[in-house]
Parts: C-alpha cells; structure tokens; sequence
C-alpha cells in the first residue's frame, strides 16, 4: 500500500470497520487511524470519529495477522501502528468536522454508488474519494461505514471490497438471491438474455466459444453483426467492447488461428455475480428442457452451489447482523 | 398533486432522525428493500411497471401480506428515505401524461446522476442543449441549433458528427427524447433534475399553471401568457365546452387534449394527432 495514496484511509480496514468479509486476499490494514477512531467505530454508528492526529503513517507493521474484521485484532494492529511511528511527530491536523457534515458525505457516497452500480460501471476506491469524499479523506473509513449501514438498511445491498488488488467495490445484494429479477421486468430482459445467452454458450462448450459460434446463436435470435437491432443497437460492439469493459465477457484472440479467429470467455464479473446454476435455469427456461438435459454441467452447477454455500452459510439468510429489523 | 402527497407525509410520518439510526418499526422490510434495489436499477419506470414490480417484491419476500396500495407503499418507503435526501418521485410525461417513477436525489448537486457517465465535452453539450429546450418556446431545440454550440464546449474539442452521436447517447440513457429532429427532455430528466433547473435558470424556466411543476412542453395562453401541462390541460377542462384561460378568462385558444393514461394505444395514436396540434400551438 503505497504511502502517498492512502493516508489514514485505506479501502480495506475501511471495508472491514463496515463488513466482515474481504473476498480476496486478506487486507493489511496498512492506513491506521488511532484507537480513539477505532473504539468510535465499536461503539455505534452514532459516534463521530476522532481524527485529531492524522499523521500519516509508515508502511504497514509487517506481521500484519490476517484478520477478517476482528476487531480486536484490528485495535492491536493499529497500535502496533502507531508505536511503529512514536518518533514522529503527529502533524496537527484540521478539527474534525461536525457530524452532520459526515452523515452528508456519507449520503452523498451512498448516491455514487447506487448510480455507479445502476450503471454497471465499477466502483473504483480512487474515485470515491476524488469525486465525492475529497477534503474529508481521512474520516473516509467512518463515512464508508455510516454509507455500508445505509445500504445494507434500506436497500438491502452489500457494499464489498471485491478485489483489495485493484481497490474494486461492488455492491451486493443481502437478500435471498432471486435470480434474474429483472426477468420480473421486460424492459431490462433484452440486455440480461442476450448476456446470459453467450455465457450459457460458454458454459456449455466447457471452453471458449468462438466468435463464429456466437453469432450462429444470435442469428437464432435474429441478431446480425452487421445490422443494428432495434433494442440493443449495434450488436457487435455491445458484446465486443461494453460487456467487455464491465467485465462480464473476455474477448481474445484465438492463439495461431489464421485468418485470425477471436473468442469469448466468461469475465471476472460474470463469474462473480453469475452461478452456474443460474445458468442452467435459464438453459432450461428457453429450451424448455430440464436442467438435467445437460447432465455433466448440471453437476457442475449443483458442485458449485455446494461449496459457496459451504462458504458462506449466511448468504442464505436474508437477514445478516447489519440489517436488523 | 405533488403538494398533497408531502403533506400527507409529512402527517404521518415519524421525526426522521439525521443520523443512521433505527427507522420507524417494521416499515423497511425486505419487500421494500427489494423494491428499492430493482426501482433503482430501472432509472424510470412507468406506473404499470412499478405495480408489477410491487407485487414481484411482495411474492418474493411475503406471499402471505397483502399488497399495499401502491401510493401508501411508496409513501412509507419515503418517509424512510427522507434523511438521505433522496425520494422515489412521480411525475408524468408531458405528452399524454402517463405517470412515471424515478428515484430521484433532492440534494442538487448539478446534473450529478449524469455526472460519472458522460466526459466533460458531453455534459456541456447536454448544459446546452437543456438552456436551448428551456427557452423555447416549444419545449423543443432543433438538432441544428444545438450543434451550433458544439465550438463552445469546455473540454476537449468535438466535431459536430461527434455531437450528434452523444445527443443520441442521451436519447438512449433517456434523458432527451428526440421528435423529427428535434430533442425535448424525457421525463426522467425532467424528475431527477426539476430541482437544479429551477434553481439555475429561475428567470427562463416555466411552470405549469395548475401543477406548479416544471413545464418544457405545453400549451399557454395568448393573452396571459400562463402555461398548462397537456395532461393538466386535459384534467383541468374535462368535459368543458367553453374552456377559459384559469388566469385571465380569456378564451382557451387551443384544442383540448383527451387522455385516457390506462389506454396505451389511445395515447399512441392522440400523440401522433398531437404532433400537428404542437405546431399549431406556438
């Protein structure tokens, strides 16, 4: 964690203040803010934090333990931090703002986020803090927290550090997963179905499905790569470059295929907010056959609803610690 | 009709607390969370929408409750909602006035919902092409006229072939609504940012007579020079044979629209009549 960007507010330790759950490699609370914060955050969200010495600080200890929101553990980590920097001296820093101006900030973020993810776009920590946090950098990890409360409160969402390697947010939903809600509503199928109609090819082949493949599918669906449809525009380009860019499909180059030849691959986002099972539901919707029709993927399916839900038992609860009602 | 449904709020709701703290027992459940989630998703729905979305929340989360009246559903979910500054909105199209519904954030942080799609150039092309709609006359800015605008944009350069391509990437996200080439504001801009464009153009912006809403598309009188929405238009002079101006009592002089907002097909075709009655209009 480099010093220059994260000061006393560093995405992961944030994450953890407000959820208990990293999904990727074990965040080094790398920016510590002093235990007066820390014990703010235990008390409740009412609290605003204290921030008066807002030294930044040294790299992080170094025998960081990995802790998944302990946050005794955190406490320690931060005073190890902080007994790391005793020589220097703590700058002053400006007085910390009033609470209002932090639930505000707070709200503010909580907006970002719904209409970044409304717009499928990804919720980068960097730009969080450039475009809506700004000046209150270092309270950054207390208005993450009221904001994750938020959510989680009236909306129902996660808000989760993804990816601490590229400081990605997502934001989940905490409620039971029903699938394909927005098969509820037509107006957003068409984008869904096309999207879950290359991946199911994908999945299906067991591999990568060639550009040709994919076409000969969405020829079915009278879709051409030559001429815009009516609903979604120029086909090639939303599969080629914007399901791309959000992640949910790869598109590379075949190796060694002359002429050249490109295929499609499941992206990062896909796999993450996408089963498999999912994926068999919808096969057996628009075949009308049963899942079962594809026995050696419905296996695969049913393999992996096991082990996530041997990993998070909760995510089959709707309710979690943060939403009580 | 937005006057009654705050005072009503405003009636039965509980002191809203600033910070995050409890909310009124049982209001938020999951039906409304869900609710919540997928109305944000959609940007804009249309009320038959928003109903069937209504009773998918309600077979989700509680098959056993009854499905509340829709405008009750959505007042709790505000009273909810009030803290944060945001609040699920109706307003209705100008056109035929079908009613619609966006989450909508009342803090007026400029065109902020806009903000993090487009690049700067593009938001100034959208800031010009609103102050042209917002002063015409017709609610409408013709195509050429905005792209004569396009050397003044901050940010990078763009060429007009450019311009046109983002003016219909506007169409698209359903901010702007294009009629034989010329663009007018989709209802959805015209809910999530009525308060930013009264605020930043008080003197040119119009108001509706009767709704005290924002207005871009209507009809006024000759006389007065007061403004009515066409659906309000329709409501206010219902089986009136000799509409006067509400104003001035001047004869209304233009054609009553009829609108039937459950019958989809009848607002179709009466839009199609309605385009030869606008340019009568002005």
């Amino acid at each position: 964690m480099s010093e220059q960007s994260k000061d006393v507010c560093d995405p992961s330790s944030a994450a953890e203040a407000s959820d208990s759950e990293v999904n990727s490699s074990p965040g080094v609370p790398g920016g510590l803010s002093p235990p007066a914060s820390q014990a703010a955050i235990l008390a409740g969200p009412e609290t605003p934090p204290l921030g008066p010495t807002d030294a930044p600080l040294a790299s992080p200890p170094p025998q960081a333990p990995s802790e998944e929101g302990d946050p005794k553990a955190l406490q320690q980590a931060s005073e190890e931090g902080r007994a790391h920097q005793a020589p220097s001296v703590a700058q002053p820093g400006p007085a910390p703002p009033a609470p209002a101006q932090l639930v505000q900030k707070a709200h503010e973020l909580m907006w970002y986020v719904l209409v970044k993810d409304q717009k499928r776009m990804i919720i980068w920590f960097p730009d969080m803090v450039k475009d809506v946090i700004g000046s209150y950098k270092k309270w950054c990890r207390s208005i993450l927290r009221r904001t994750s409360l938020i959510l989680a409160r009236v909306f129902g969402l996660h808000l989760r550090l993804t990816s601490l390697h590229t400081m990605e947010f997502s934001l989940v939903k905490a409620l039971e997963p029903e699938e394909l809600d927005r098969v509820a509503l037509s107006n957003r199928m068409p984008m869904t179905g096309l999207l879950l109609m290359i991946l199911s090819l994908i999945y299906v082949k067991g591999r990568g499905a060639r550009e040709s493949a994919v076409w000969n599918v969405l020829r079915i669906l009278g879709l051409r790569p030559w001429k815009k449809h009516s609903t979604f525009g120029d086909v090639r380009k939303l599969i080629t470059e914007e399901f791309v860019q959000q992640n949910y499909l790869k598109y590379q180059r075949v190796p060694h295929a002359e002429p050249p030849e490109y295929e499609f691959f499941w992206g990062s986002r896909a796999s993450r907010e996408i089963t498999k099972m999912q994926i068999m539901e919808f096969l057996a919707r628009v075949f009308k056959k049963d899942p079962q029709a594809w026995p050696s993927r419905y296996r695969e399916a049913l393999e992996e609803a096991r082990a996530l839900r041997e990993a998070d038992p909760s995510a089959h609860c709707p309710r979690n610690s943060v939403s009580e009602d | 009709m937005e006057e009654g449904r705050a005072e009503r709020r405003r009636r039965t709701e509980a002191p809203s607390h600033t910070q995050g703290g409890p909310r009124r027992a049982g209001v938020m459940t999951d039906v409304h969370r869900r609710f919540l989630q997928l109305l944000m998703t959609h940007g804009v729905l249309e009320e038959w929408d928003v109903r069937r979305l209504q009773k998918h929340c309600y077979r989700v989360h509680d098959r056993t409750a009854a499905v509340e009246e829709l405008e009750d559903f959505i007042n709790n979910i505000n009273s909810v909602l009030e803290s944060l500054y945001i609040e699920i909105k109706k307003g209705a199209t100008e056109d035929d006035g079908r009613p619609v519904y966006a989450l909508v954030n009342l803090a007026t942080t400029s065109v902020s919902k806009m903000a993090s799609d487009f690049a700067e150039n593009e938001l100034d092309l959208f800031r010009k092409a609103l102050e042209l709609i917002i002063d015409s006359e017709t609610g409408f800015a013709s195509s050429t006229n905005i792209l004569n605008l396009v050397d003044q944009l901050k940010g990078k350069k763009m060429r007009k072939k450019e311009a046109e391509q983002v003016l219909q990437k506007f169409v698209q996200n359903k901010w702007l609504i294009e009629k034989e080439g010329e663009f007018t504001l989709h209802s959805r801009a015209i809910l999530e940012m009525e308060q930013y464009i009264r605020e930043t153009y008080p003197d040119a912006v119009k108001i509706c007579n009767i709704c005290h809403s924002l207005l871009i598309q209507g009809q006024s009188c000759e006389t007065c020079g007061i403004r009515m929405h066409l659906p309000c238009v329709a409501k206010y002079f219902q089986s009136n044979s000799e509409p006067r101006c509400p104003h001035c009592n001047d004869y209304w002089p233009h054609e009553i629209p009829v609108f039937d907002p459950e019958k989809e097909r009848e607002a179709a075709t009466s839009r199609a009549t309605k385009r030869s009655l606008r340019s009568r209009q002005h």
